[in-house]
């Protein structure tokens, strides 16, 4: 044979076709047609002669037995057919009433396989005996002449039977006889095994699709449907493959040639073997790609998936040869019945494939399954077409993967960017409000300051006593405006702690005396937008007796409070600053409660008074109040006066120098506070922190 | 017969698919509940050995495919098979539905077979939606063991696996038994074959 076909070698491409011109690959075997085509060529020249000889018997024959008759014509055709693709056969087919002996010898020289097999036993198991060796031959020549006695009077299913039945008789024999006495339970089992595998591989020409069978169909139709389906892909089936790692696909590949190895071997362990080894590919593919352990949810796609691309030949064939002659108990369990059941699972599901079980639509199905619509994936070039068409297929899926993450890079870009963005503008306005803040505490600060003074100088009553202040000592009137000054002053003198309480004194009989009706809701109003005042009430508590040593610091600290107010400011804590300012609306509140509030507002009430009230008014107003204070309180007052006297004329006697320098109030203000505050600021700093410190949280209570 | 076991026996584990059934056979045959290591075969083919009565039993658990669209296919897998466990999600009332028509199947291809039933994700009682009354009612009605497991927590894994075991077990040695009682002739050559051949269904 092989000396005929070696020259021709070099086969024309079309040579190799179907005589028929049907596309697929004709055989010399089968006169050059292709399988399907031969077989319909077979069938009309069978029919031919099925005429002739029933042209010839019809006579003779009952209807019953001509059917019968058929039959058995059908399965020597068969046969015959079958014979022949097998060249060993060639010269047994020609005699086609060969006797079951002649069959025989074929088979034994038929098979290089089986006498490999046997010196394979004879070197494993020689040691156990001659006779072990005799009595081992002895069954499987027992059994393969008893299958051959049957081959051609029982339906395949029946051999099957008597095979499972001669298995279980060596297992008893091996079990039981004596001869195998001696041998240890793993060799026993090797013995099962091997007598398995040396029968089937003697009898495998004769069982492996056998004629009788329309197996051989079978196998044309599931190959034609994977053909069909070869659009399939791992999402069609819902499991996780990544096609274009090179793991996976070389893993994938593995699991393909295993499967298709299925059909070149002929014991059925040894078919299983290679199902077992395309499966734990599998499980090792999808191990790969979800990294971790496989379960059968997974696992039956991806075999269907391997199968589908396999496409492994005479699949159904080896399938049902297995199914039929392997142990029984080996397909039903162990590792390789479990792989063997998902096989014919998967095989099954091939053949039963619909658009739903591949959940898309009817429609979509059908347009690939008639081919209107291909579907280009790497595997179908990999499988298909050529490797430069696989190749290009990865390319794409590489820059496809390199373009989503290039767009998950340009997102991160643009995200940071606009991060940036953000962060600076939270920054400016971070920086914008801590500015609006800081300066919004400074501003009424020091525009009250003015205002003070600008109020001060507008009324008459002031600058009356500005100048009387000069010569405090003297009259009596003048300390209650001082007392005015000293309280828009004192305000920060009330941070400081001690002031108060005389001042209070002094004050209260001040309210109830002047204008008791209008002067409080004036006040109260006023009061707001000063924040001066407020400290003032703040301050209130009344706490300290020491007036008298602190008061001339205090003097100090109320201007360098004033204008210091940045540096303090700046130093308290957000919480700090806000203090005061709430204190803002607490006036309102606090007048009624305490009488010590309406005595700090009251005095005033003068100088806010005139804001509000038309300038004209002012005057018998100052005039009406100061006269009432002077009058309702004159022991105090002139205890008090005293001591301010003594304490006031120096300080007080200080700006009054400057007053005079500037015409204008506001420019006289600013210095008469910058003024003092210089010694403040060196003098009683700590005192003025502790005050400040101390004051909020008696704000607070109240608050 | 100087075998590393007495018995062997087939299980199957079916149910829905994301029911668990994968978790439940690693926590078994592993005492492992997630991927943390890589198989050597997959979880889908697990064999481990159990002592019952001082019989040592090899257990083979095949896992199946839950998912719809393999329904129909999954009679191979019942050839030979000793026991089922039926398994549903405690947190989805929909398995539980299903477990009739797992019941179903089960009756279609096998004659006699040992089953359990399994509400497994018994973990999160917030979760629970498959309360235990109505999976005890309908365990009783079919004349089933019900079992609720966690194969996450591993309540209660063991204890199935262990059960559905000693009903496999119990009904082969009671086949056995009526066997050597009845047909003393085929009791020979049947008790040569490889334990587990007793009672196969299909």
């Amino acid at each position: 044979m092989y000396a005929t076909k070696q020259p021709s070698l070099r086969i024309d491409q079309s040579d190799l076709m179907c005589k028929k011109g049907c596309g697929y690959y004709g055989n010399a075997d089968w006169e050059g047609y292709c399988s399907k085509c031969y077989r319909n060529h077979m069938d009309q020249e069978r029919q031919k002669k099925s005429r002739q000889s029933q042209a010839d018997h019809s006579k003779a024959q009952v209807s019953g037995f001509s059917k019968f008759e058929e039959k058995k014509r059908q399965q020597t055709d068969k046969k015959n057919k079958y014979l022949k693709s097998l060249p060993v056969f060639r010269k047994s087919s020609s005699a086609k009433d060969s006797g079951r002996p002649e069959k025989y010898i074929d088979m034994r020289q038929a098979n290089p396989d089986a006498d490999k097999l046997m010196a394979e036993f004879i070197s494993s198991y020689g040691e156990w005996g001659e006779h072990v060796r005799k009595d081992f031959f002895k069954c499987v020549q027992a059994f393969t002449t008893k299958m051959l006695s049957e081959l051609d009077a029982k339906p395949i299913e029946d051999l099957a039977e008597i095979a499972q039945n001669y298995y279980n008789l060596y297992n008893k024999r091996v079990n039981t006889n004596d001869v195998y006495q001696g041998v240890t339970s793993e060799v026993k089992d090797e013995l099962l095994d091997f007598f398995e595998r040396y029968s089937m591989v003697s009898l495998y020409s004769f069982l492996f699709c056998p004629p009788s069978t329309n197996d051989e169909e079978k196998d044309l139709t599931i190959q034609d449907r994977i053909r069909k389906l070869s659009w399939v892909n791992a999402h069609h089936l819902d499991c996780c493959i990544s096609e274009t790692s090179i793991e996976v696909r070389d893993l994938v590949y593995t699991a393909i040639n295993d499967l298709l190895g299925l059909d070149s071997m002929k014991a059925p362990q040894e078919k299983l073997s290679c199902v077992v080894r395309c499966c734990r590919s599998v499980v090792k593919v999808l191990q790969h790609c979800q990294g971790g352990p496989v379960s059968a949810d997974e696992f039956l796609p991806a075999l269907i998936f391997v199968v589908l691309k396999a496409n492994p030949a005479r699949l159904k064939s080896n399938i049902l040869y297995v199914t039929r002659f392997c142990n029984d108990s080996r397909l039903m369990q162990g590792e390789a019945g479990y792989y063997f059941t998902n096989l014919c699972c998967a095989v099954s599901f091939i053949e039963n494939l619909t658009a739903e079980s591949l959940n898309m639509p009817e429609q979509e199905f059908q347009s690939y399954m008639s081919g209107e619509v291909t579907c280009v994936s790497a595997w179908e070039s990999a499988l298909v077409a050529c490797e430069g068409m696989h190749q290009l297929c990865e390319h794409l899926a590489l820059l496809k993967g390199l373009l989503e993450r290039t767009a998950v890079v340009q997102d991160g870009t643009q995200k940071l960017r606009e991060d940036m963005e953000k962060l600076k503008d939270e920054i400016n306005e971070k920086v914008a409000s801590v500015l609006e803040r800081t300066p919004l505490i400074i501003k009424p600060r020091k525009i009250p300051i003015p205002i003070t003074r600008d109020n001060l100088p507008v009324s008459p009553s002031i600058h009356i006593p500005k100048i009387v202040d000069t010569n405090m000592p003297e009259t009596d009137e003048i300390t209650p405006h001082n007392y005015y000054l000293q309280n828009l002053s004192m305000t920060q003198i009330n941070l400081l702690d001690s002031t108060k309480t005389k001042l209070q004194l002094d004050i209260t009989p001040c309210l109830p005396v002047p204008n008791t009706a209008q002067m409080p809701s004036q006040s109260t109003e006023f009061l707001s937008p000063s924040g001066i005042d407020n400290r003032s009430l703040d301050s209130l508590t009344p706490d300290d007796n020491s007036y008298l040593g602190l008061s001339k610091i205090n003097y100090d600290i109320d201007f360098s409070d004033l204008s210091a107010d940045n540096s303090i400011a700046e130093e308290l804590t957000p919480e700090k600053r806000k203090s005061p300012t709430p204190s803002f609306t607490t006036p309102d509140p606090f007048s009624p409660v305490g009488v010590s509030c309406n005595i700090m507002q009251s005095p005033l009430v003068p100088s806010s008074g005139p804001m509000l009230v038309p300038v004209q008014e002012r005057p018998p107003k100052k005039d009406d109040f100061v006269l009432p204070f002077l009058e309702s309180i004159p022991k105090k007052v002139e205890e008090e006066t005293l001591l301010d006297k003594l304490e006031e004329t120096p300080i007080i006697s200080l700006p009054s120098p400057i007053k005079p320098f500037t015409s204008e109030y506001t420019g006289f203000s600013k210095q008469g506070s910058k003024i003092p505050s210089i010694p403040c600021n060196t003098g009683d700093f700590s005192s003025l922190n502790l005050s400040q410190s101390s004051l909020p949280s008696s704000s607070k209570d109240p608050n | 017969m100087a075998r590393d076991y007495d018995h062997l026996f087939k299980l199957l584990i079916i149910g829905d698919s994301g029911v668990g059934k994968s978790s439940l056979l690693l926590r078994f045959s592993d005492n492992t509940f997630t991927g943390s290591y890589i198989t050597t075969i997959g979880v889908d083919f697990k064999i481990k050995t159990v002592h019952i009565n001082g019989q040592k039993v090899k257990l083979q658990i095949w896992d199946t495919a839950g998912q719809e669209r393999f329904r129909t296919i999954t009679s191979t897998y019942y050839r030979g098979t000793h026991g089922v466990i039926v398994v549903y999600d405690v947190t989805n009332g929909e398995s539980f539905a299903n477990v009739k028509r797992w019941l179903h199947e089960i009756e279609q291809n096998c004659d006699l077979v040992n089953k359990v039933l399994v509400g497994n994700k018994n973990d999160t009682p917030e979760r629970k939606v498959v309360l235990t009354e109505d999976a005890q009612r309908f365990a009783d009605t079919m004349n089933i063991q019900l079992f609720e497991t966690s194969a996450k927590d591993n309540i209660n894994v063991e204890e199935m696996f262990m059960a559905i075991t000693r009903l496999v077990l119990d009904s082969k040695l009671e086949m056995m038994k009526r066997q050597n009682v009845t047909q003393n002739d085929t009791v020979n050559l049947k008790q040569k074959n490889k334990p587990g051949k007793k009672n196969k269904c299909c």
